[in-house]
């Protein structure tokens, strides 16, 4: 081995490395795979420790969805655009919200958002009331396709859930035949997008645990929470940072669950056992770190919950391809990129995939990017044969020791969390901004020294076309109409059923009581989000942010 | 240190935070004292740019031009010797605007020493 390590460098004194850091040895041999990981090689796909993929016969019997992030404009605009994603190929809907708006539960007539006008409908429709909603869903398939409903960041997740709830109800279909998806995500939430105002972690907390308990009850189809490792990773934390911080973000929400003993720990598990992870350019570090995602569940449920059902044990896994490395020079570059990134994923045996746009560094995406996105998940699938056999990396020493290594190193990176006082007081304390911080840091040196290349941007530049499209512009009318409709659905709305729903609701924020079905109610009098949003700010004050933003 | 003052501020409500804190340290690392305001409102900028006697503004953008046009065309009027650079999505037709009324831009790609090369040249220190 030893003459192996010595030709970790190169002559020009290179250290080859993965992405997160690990040393990398210029081949592997059967002994580079630690003993204890090799007499797992013999499970299939399907089997505990589910590293080799979450089902036998992988994609032979059910092919990744392809799910793309969409929304912009007015409702109508983004209801048009997820009805074009479908026609192209798109096998499941995300429904964006407006960020101003949704992640702050503001109405487009908060001081802060009027500031901001051109902003609104930017980055997702403009939803204020079911009435919204119920405009982009217009003639969806609700009943046969899986949805994201929005609701990423945590205290907008109530109101984005029972406004999805609610019309699927309005439209008689029955809650517990509802397929789809919640997210309220605290990476996106406390670490990648930290907003002007927040409720708290330890309420987002009891949200989440509201939200599980919920759809334990009426939802049994619906994934009511999903973490995103993948906003963990686009704001800095390496791969096996990641691993571990989502999975110290699990065991809050599980033992959270178990404290209130209101619903089996099996089911909780099932419940947030719908995760996603970022997809870098790391091709065999990333379709590892699926394998290890698994894994890692596998054990962390059999050792802490002693929860040995396979159907709760293996992991399902949303990936979307890095945002963050979709550049803003050469921009068709991404194209390539994405296709890259998409591969890994399918490689690491993903249920569900998200390509960015190629427009990704410039606007939200165009029309053609968007379909793009869909077209490079279509020639994967149909094209490339890679769904005949699944985990096709599995058995190969390399993959197999950094799929071990990478266990190892985020157990670790858990057991840091833990010390920090649990996953909650790490981000309140800011200490995992620190550490991505560190790391967007270290990429931006390795940039800047040449160790890292960016093609089009730090190397093979263009200074004479650098730019071949001019980014996607959205609508110009969504402020004003969101407006508009916002005072048509207080003058039309029954004022004194949507004031009694307002009250109720505040009521129960000020119990313990699960807060879901009093949003129910409010979402079907037509209280609006920012009306909601009030009721957080008096009941629950704003998280103290750790960092400047 | 250089003594000269940066202020850095977000135009959007959007919270991505990376690319400023990259920055930020960048120009902190040469020397610069940069004053991080997070998401604020034009007239926001412009009071905390007066009350900060800063010798630059670098402004984040994450949403429509509109708005740091606002911005810009806010601090223009109240200090029209005050220069302002800013970086963040900013899409080419968005930067060509921006570039009109005099204002520097660094969309993503850009380098950090390009970026702080840029600071020293509008606080007058190169």
């Amino acid at each position: 081995m030893n003459d192996r390590a010595m030709n970790d460098k190169n002559s020009a004194g290179k250290t080859w490395t993965s992405a997160s850091g690990i040393p990398l040895k210029p081949f592997y041999r059967e002994d580079d795979v630690p003993a204890q990981h090799r007499e797992r090689l013999a499970a299939g796909p399907g089997e505990p420790p589910f590293h080799r993929g979450a089902y036998p016969t992988g994609y032979r019997t059910k092919p990744w969805r392809i799910f793309q992030l969409s929304g912009f404009g007015k409702p109508e605009d983004e209801n048009a655009r997820i009805k074009f994603l479908l026609e192209q190929g798109e096998t499941g809907f995300i429904m964006e919200h407006d960020r101003n708006t949704g992640d702050h539960c503001y109405n487009v007539d908060h001081p802060e958002v009027v500031a901001r006008r051109e902003d609104v409908g930017l980055t997702g429709a403009v939803m204020q009331s079911v009435r919204d909603i119920d405009i982009c869903m217009k003639d969806l398939p609700i009943e046969t396709s899986y949805a994201h409903a929005g609701g990423a960041v945590v205290q907008h997740a109530p109101f984005a859930l029972a406004g999805y709830w609610t019309v699927a109800k309005r439209r008689g279909v029955a809650l517990d035949r509802l397929p789809g998806t919640g997210q309220s995500d605290y990476f996106l939430t406390y670490l990648g997008c930290v907003t002007k105002q927040q409720v708290p972690t330890d309420v987002g907390l009891r949200f989440n645990a509201d939200i599980m308990e919920f759809c334990d009850r009426h939802l049994p189809r619906w994934v009511p929470v999903s973490i995103a490792g993948y906003n963990a990773a686009d704001t800095g934390l390496n791969a096996y940072q990641e691993l571990g911080a989502l999975f110290a973000n699990a065991v809050e929400y599980l033992d959270e669950i178990q404290r209130r003993g209101t619903m089996p720990i099996e089911r909780a598990a099932r419940g947030c056992g719908g995760v996603s992870f970022r997809m870098s350019m790391d091709l065999f570090e990333e379709a590892s770190k699926l394998r290890a995602a698994r894994l890692m569940w596998q054990q962390l449920l059999a050792e802490r919950y002693a929860i040995t059902d396979a159907k709760v044990a293996n992991l399902r896994i949303h990936c979307v391809t890095a945002g963050s490395r979709m550049t803003y020079q050469q921009p068709l570059n991404n194209i390539v990129r994405g296709t890259v990134m998409a591969l890994a994923g399918v490689l690491g045996g993903v249920q569900s995939l998200g390509v960015s746009g190629y427009d990704e560094a410039l606007s939200i995406p165009s029309e053609h990017a968007h379909q793009m996105s869909v077209r490079i998940q279509q020639i994967l699938q149909e094209e490339t044969n890679v769904t005949a056999v699944t985990d096709p990396l599995g058995g190969s020493w390399y993959v197999e020791a950094l799929t071990a290594e990478l266990v190892e190193k985020a157990w670790g990176f858990f057991e840091e969390i833990q010390a920090q006082g649990g996953f909650l007081a790490s981000l309140d304390s800011g200490w995992l901004h620190e550490k991505a911080a560190e790391n967007q840091h270290r990429e931006f040196m390795a940039q800047e020294t040449g160790e890292q290349v960016i093609v089009g941007v730090t190397a093979h530049t263009d200074d004479a076309s650098p730019y071949e499209v001019d980014g996607f512009m959205g609508v110009d009318d969504a402020f004003d109409v969101a407006l508009e409709r916002l005072e048509e659905g207080r003058r039309t709305r029954h004022e004194a059923g949507a004031a009694d729903a307002l009250r109720q609701l505040e009521r129960v924020c000020r119990s313990s009581d699960n807060i879901m079905p009093a949003m129910m109610d409010a979402l079907e009098a037509e209280v609006t989000l920012g009306e909601i949003g009030d009721v957080w700010r008096d009941v629950f004050g704003d998280w103290a942010t750790p960092i400047q933003t | 240190m250089s003594g000269k003052r940066i202020l850095m501020a977000k135009t959007g409500l959007d919270g991505h935070w990376r690319g400023p804190t990259i920055v930020a340290r960048a120009l902190r690392d040469a020397g610069f004292e940069v004053i991080m305001i997070g998401m604020a409102r034009p007239e926001e900028v412009v009071q905390a740019s007066i009350d900060e006697d800063v010798d630059l503004v670098g402004l984040n953008i994450g949403g429509h031009v509109d708005v740091a046009v606002r911005a810009v065309n806010a601090l223009n009027d109240e200090r029209p010797d005050l220069p302002v650079f800013c970086g963040g999505v900013v899409p080419p037709h968005a930067k060509r605007r921006l570039e009109a009324l005099g204002v520097e831009v660094y969309p993503p790609g850009s380098q950090l020493p390009d970026i702080v090369g840029a600071a020293r040249r509008l606080t007058g220190l190169d």
